[in-house]
């Protein structure tokens, strides 16, 4: 089903996911398990031949969701449960939750209160990464996660299959990585919106399949350098609606990296093989980049947007706001005034799942390169 | 021989000599510790580190009415309306130095506890950037309803208890010391049950306290147990409202006591009182919330200290399961017969905000006892809309009344 997708037919299956997958459930006899942002190792749902399914929400009208969470709840959590609650649940037969933040933590409860009848665990994430002990805690949720996902299937799992979705999910990353290679140094080459769209996917569809998309796309991609692109750096969560990335094409910026979940920060979670893989799984949780509910280093954000900046020699950072996420609006403005400080351009962009104008997002976005380049505004 | 303070002279007179030691606390060798309000603080004072509570400051300045002030300040500086009312206005008071008090002194390190909530880790995430201080996230995973997951969430804290020790040894230069722990923790236990048996006394009819009397009543268990006069505090409280019982007087005469409420939530501090004599004049007392139970420890001193402290701060109301906080509030209602219920949706406070429309639906159900819902916001006057907090009140009464009727 995923195997020989188009980049169009990427792009558009990143928009609606579920038809196919629902499709894909059916076909295969398998189960799928939800899950939402992040850090939820799918590997183990994957070994115990199960789809691991990142939920980013939908685009659909809120119609219950408001009445679990009110309005100033983050609006990709409220996103998230209204396309299980209305749209998209009959797919799922269980779900592995993580719990990073206040609102995260009631998502589970709520979450689970609303599907007596299925399968709902909770991830718990350490909130804090440089102590021995977190380490201990991600070994024992995973630990845990597997003994539940095996209590509630009957199945059991041995290192063979664990390593072997480690592989899957190994070479799904690199592919991504070795396209997003090819797309840094040739602009042209393929869109941020078809690249972005590649990474969306692959948290949602069976990489075993998909990567053979990948493979075929990557082998096509032509070097096309184009010209009047500009290179930034995209910092955040997610960056949603995918028509964003339109605007980002339609300005010719060029993304050279980032630390998005969906991006470089999935891409950083390649797991080392060859030794226990449980250890392996742990270890690639202190490998991945900043995440703000779930790192205690109060410069690490900072740090780490400076150098990628350096790095890449981009031109300018753009920050991808959630609107209500209220980890990101603690640390922004003093992300923002330090990295204006080092005299890095930064612009905001404020995203809300459901209610985005895009015309405003528009507005904002070409008159900040426009300043950049040194136009008038 | 002199007379025997009342627990007002008490309180007062503790809270200004423990102000007095924080604001001297470097000439005297000590440092100062933000923490948050619910976390394993005993670790603190049996370091001699002080705790301070930005969130108590912050309420002074709130039930003072200067929301809209601080909040507005904290907003040019580029934060967003949605943050925790508290944060935003101890970050004004740390740019403008507005206070009603004398203010707090400046940290030189935080303790950060999420079993309360994670507003609290990001805010002081803030604070230490402003001074290039250190942090300690004390990570209290959810207390979720699974008993060997509780078990190894229980040795994870423990793990992350030692790590806290070390922390303030390297911080400190000296030896953290286990036996003046134990001794902090007998006070800390002691403390706890009298400062539950304060609130239970609401079970009585006519209830000799209201909730606005145990909010007074919390703030000595927030900032001194591990101490001897934090038991002597509740010591005295409980036999002035035993006291009270032994008389009969209520916070509304017994023929009055209408509707007995539980609250979730904290409270709208700037609309304390006022709350209090609007409810009274439709024979309505708060008796109690799980907010104000949430110092409720249960420390079990025969257990390993570090054992039993991971046990009590992991299982706090604000990081239990909707469920068991269903379960909590249950066992309040029955205990407080309680016949009405008034459910806060807090926009400062995500963590107790976001269980709020489940809770209620599940209270109602399971005690057939029909909620008033209203949204607006512990410390900011712009979220209040009086006339209809008052409007909703008055329908609310009238429904119960018809109920009552029937």
């Amino acid at each position: 089903m995923w195997d020989s997708l188009s980049l169009k037919e990427i792009v558009d299956h990143a928009k609606d996911p579920y038809p196919s997958i629902r499709q894909w459930v059916k076909d295969t006899g398998k189960r799928a398990v939800g899950s939402t942002f992040a850090d939820v190792p799918e590997e183990v749902i994957y070994a115990f031949g199960f789809l691991p399914v990142t939920l980013m929400g939908t685009n659909r009208p809120l119609k219950v969701a408001p009445s679990h969470l009110p309005d100033n709840a983050c609006s990709l959590a409220r996103s998230n449960l209204e396309l299980v609650l209305s749209y998209e649940g009959d797919i799922f037969d269980g779900y592995v939750l993580p719990q990073v933040c206040d609102t995260t933590q009631h998502l589970s409860d709520i979450w689970r209160i609303n599907f007596p009848d299925k399968y709902v665990e909770s991830y718990l994430a350490p909130r804090q990464a440089d102590r021995p002990s977190a380490r201990y805690w991600v070994k024992e949720e995973i630990e845990r996660i597997i003994a539940s996902l095996s209590k509630w299937s009957g199945k059991m799992i041995t290192d063979n299959d664990l390593n072997e979705a480690i592989k899957v999910h190994n070479e799904n990353k690199m592919l991504l990585k070795e396209i997003y290679d090819i797309k840094k140094k040739n602009p042209a080459a393929l869109t941020n919106k078809e690249l972005f769209a590649m990474m969306k996917l692959s948290q949602q569809v069976d990489k075993l399949e998909f990567n053979k998309s990948l493979k075929k796309i990557k082998d096509s991609l032509k070097a096309e350098n184009g010209k009047g692109y500009t290179d930034i750096v995209l910092v955040g969560i997610t960056c949603d609606p995918p028509e964003i990335y339109d605007l980002f094409d339609e300005i010719k910026l060029n993304i050279v990296g980032d630390t998005l979940l969906v991006g470089t920060r999935y891409i950083q979670g390649v797991v080392n093989t060859g030794g226990n893989p449980i250890d392996a799984l742990t270890e690639r949780h202190f490998k991945r980049g900043f995440f703000t509910p779930i790192h205690d280093d109060v410069y690490r954000n900072y740090e780490e947007v400076k150098a990628l900046y350096r790095e890449t020699k981009a031109e300018a950072v753009v920050y991808v706001h959630i609107e209500f996420c209220e980890s990101q609006e603690y640390d922004l403005p003093d992300l923002k005034n330090m990295i204006k400080q080092e005299g890095i351009p930064i612009h905001v962009l404020d995203t809300e799942y459901q209610t985005l104008s895009l015309s405003h997002v528009r507005t904002r976005l070409q008159a900040f390169f426009e300043s950049l380049k040194g136009g008038s505004l | 021989m002199s007379e025997k303070l009342t627990s007002r002279q008490l309180s007062k007179k503790i809270t200004e000599e423990y102000m007095d030691e924080a604001f001297h606390a470097h000439e005297l060798g000590k440092l100062i510790g933000y923490s948050t309000a619910i976390s394993p603080v005993e670790i603190f004072v049996a370091h001699d580190i002080i705790p301070i509570y930005p969130e108590n400051h912050s309420v002074a300045n709130l039930t003072a009415k200067k929301g809209i002030e601080l909040c507005s300040i904290t907003e040019n500086m580029g934060y967003t309306s949605h943050l925790c009312a508290y944060a935003r206005s101890d970050l004004a008071y740390r740019k403008s130095g507005i206070t009603v008090t004398k203010g707090i002194p400046d940290p030189d390190l935080f303790l950060a506890c999420n079993a309360q909530c994670f507003t609290l880790t990001k805010w002081f995430q803030v604070l230490a950037r402003k001074g290039n201080l250190p942090v300690f996230v004390f990570d209290t995973p959810e207390h979720i309803m699974d008993k060997k997951a509780r078990e190894e969430i229980v040795k994870y804290c423990v793990l992350q208890l030692k790590e806290l020790i070390s922390f303030l040894e390297d911080l400190t230069k000296k030896k953290f010391d286990y036996d003046r722990l134990k001794e902090v923790m007998k006070y800390s236990a002691q403390s706890s049950i009298l400062y539950k048996k304060f609130l239970d006394m609401a079970q009585y009819k006519p209830s000799p306290i209201s909730i606005f009397d145990a909010l007074i009543g919390m703030a000595i268990a927030v900032y001194r147990r591990g101490t001897q006069e934090c038991v002597d505090y509740y010591q005295t409280l409980c036999d002035e409202i035993q006291a009270k019982v032994d008389q009969g007087i209520g916070v509304l005469p017994k023929e009055k006591e209408k509707y007995r409420l539980y609250w979730e939530n904290l409270p709208v501090w700037f609309k304390f009182s006022d709350h209090a004599k609007l409810l009274g004049s439709y024979g309505g007392v708060i008796l109690t919330s799980l907010y104000v139970h949430a110092w409720s420890f249960e420390f079990d001193l025969d257990k390993d200290p570090l054992v039993t402290l991971a046990e009590n701060y992991v299982s706090r109301f604000s990081n239990s399961t909707i469920e068991d906080r269903v379960d909590m509030a249950m066992d309040l209602f029955k205990r407080y017969s309680m016949n009405g219920m008034i459910m806060f949706m807090n926009r400062s406070c995500k963590a107790v905000s976001f269980a709020v429309p489940t809770l209620k639906d599940i209270l109602t159900k399971k005690t057939g006892i029909p909620a008033l819902v209203f949204e607006s916001d512990m410390g900011d006057q712009r979220f209040y809309a009086e006339s209809q907090v008052r409007t909703r009140i008055e329908a609310y009464f009238e429904t119960l009344d018809r109920l009552q009727e029937k």
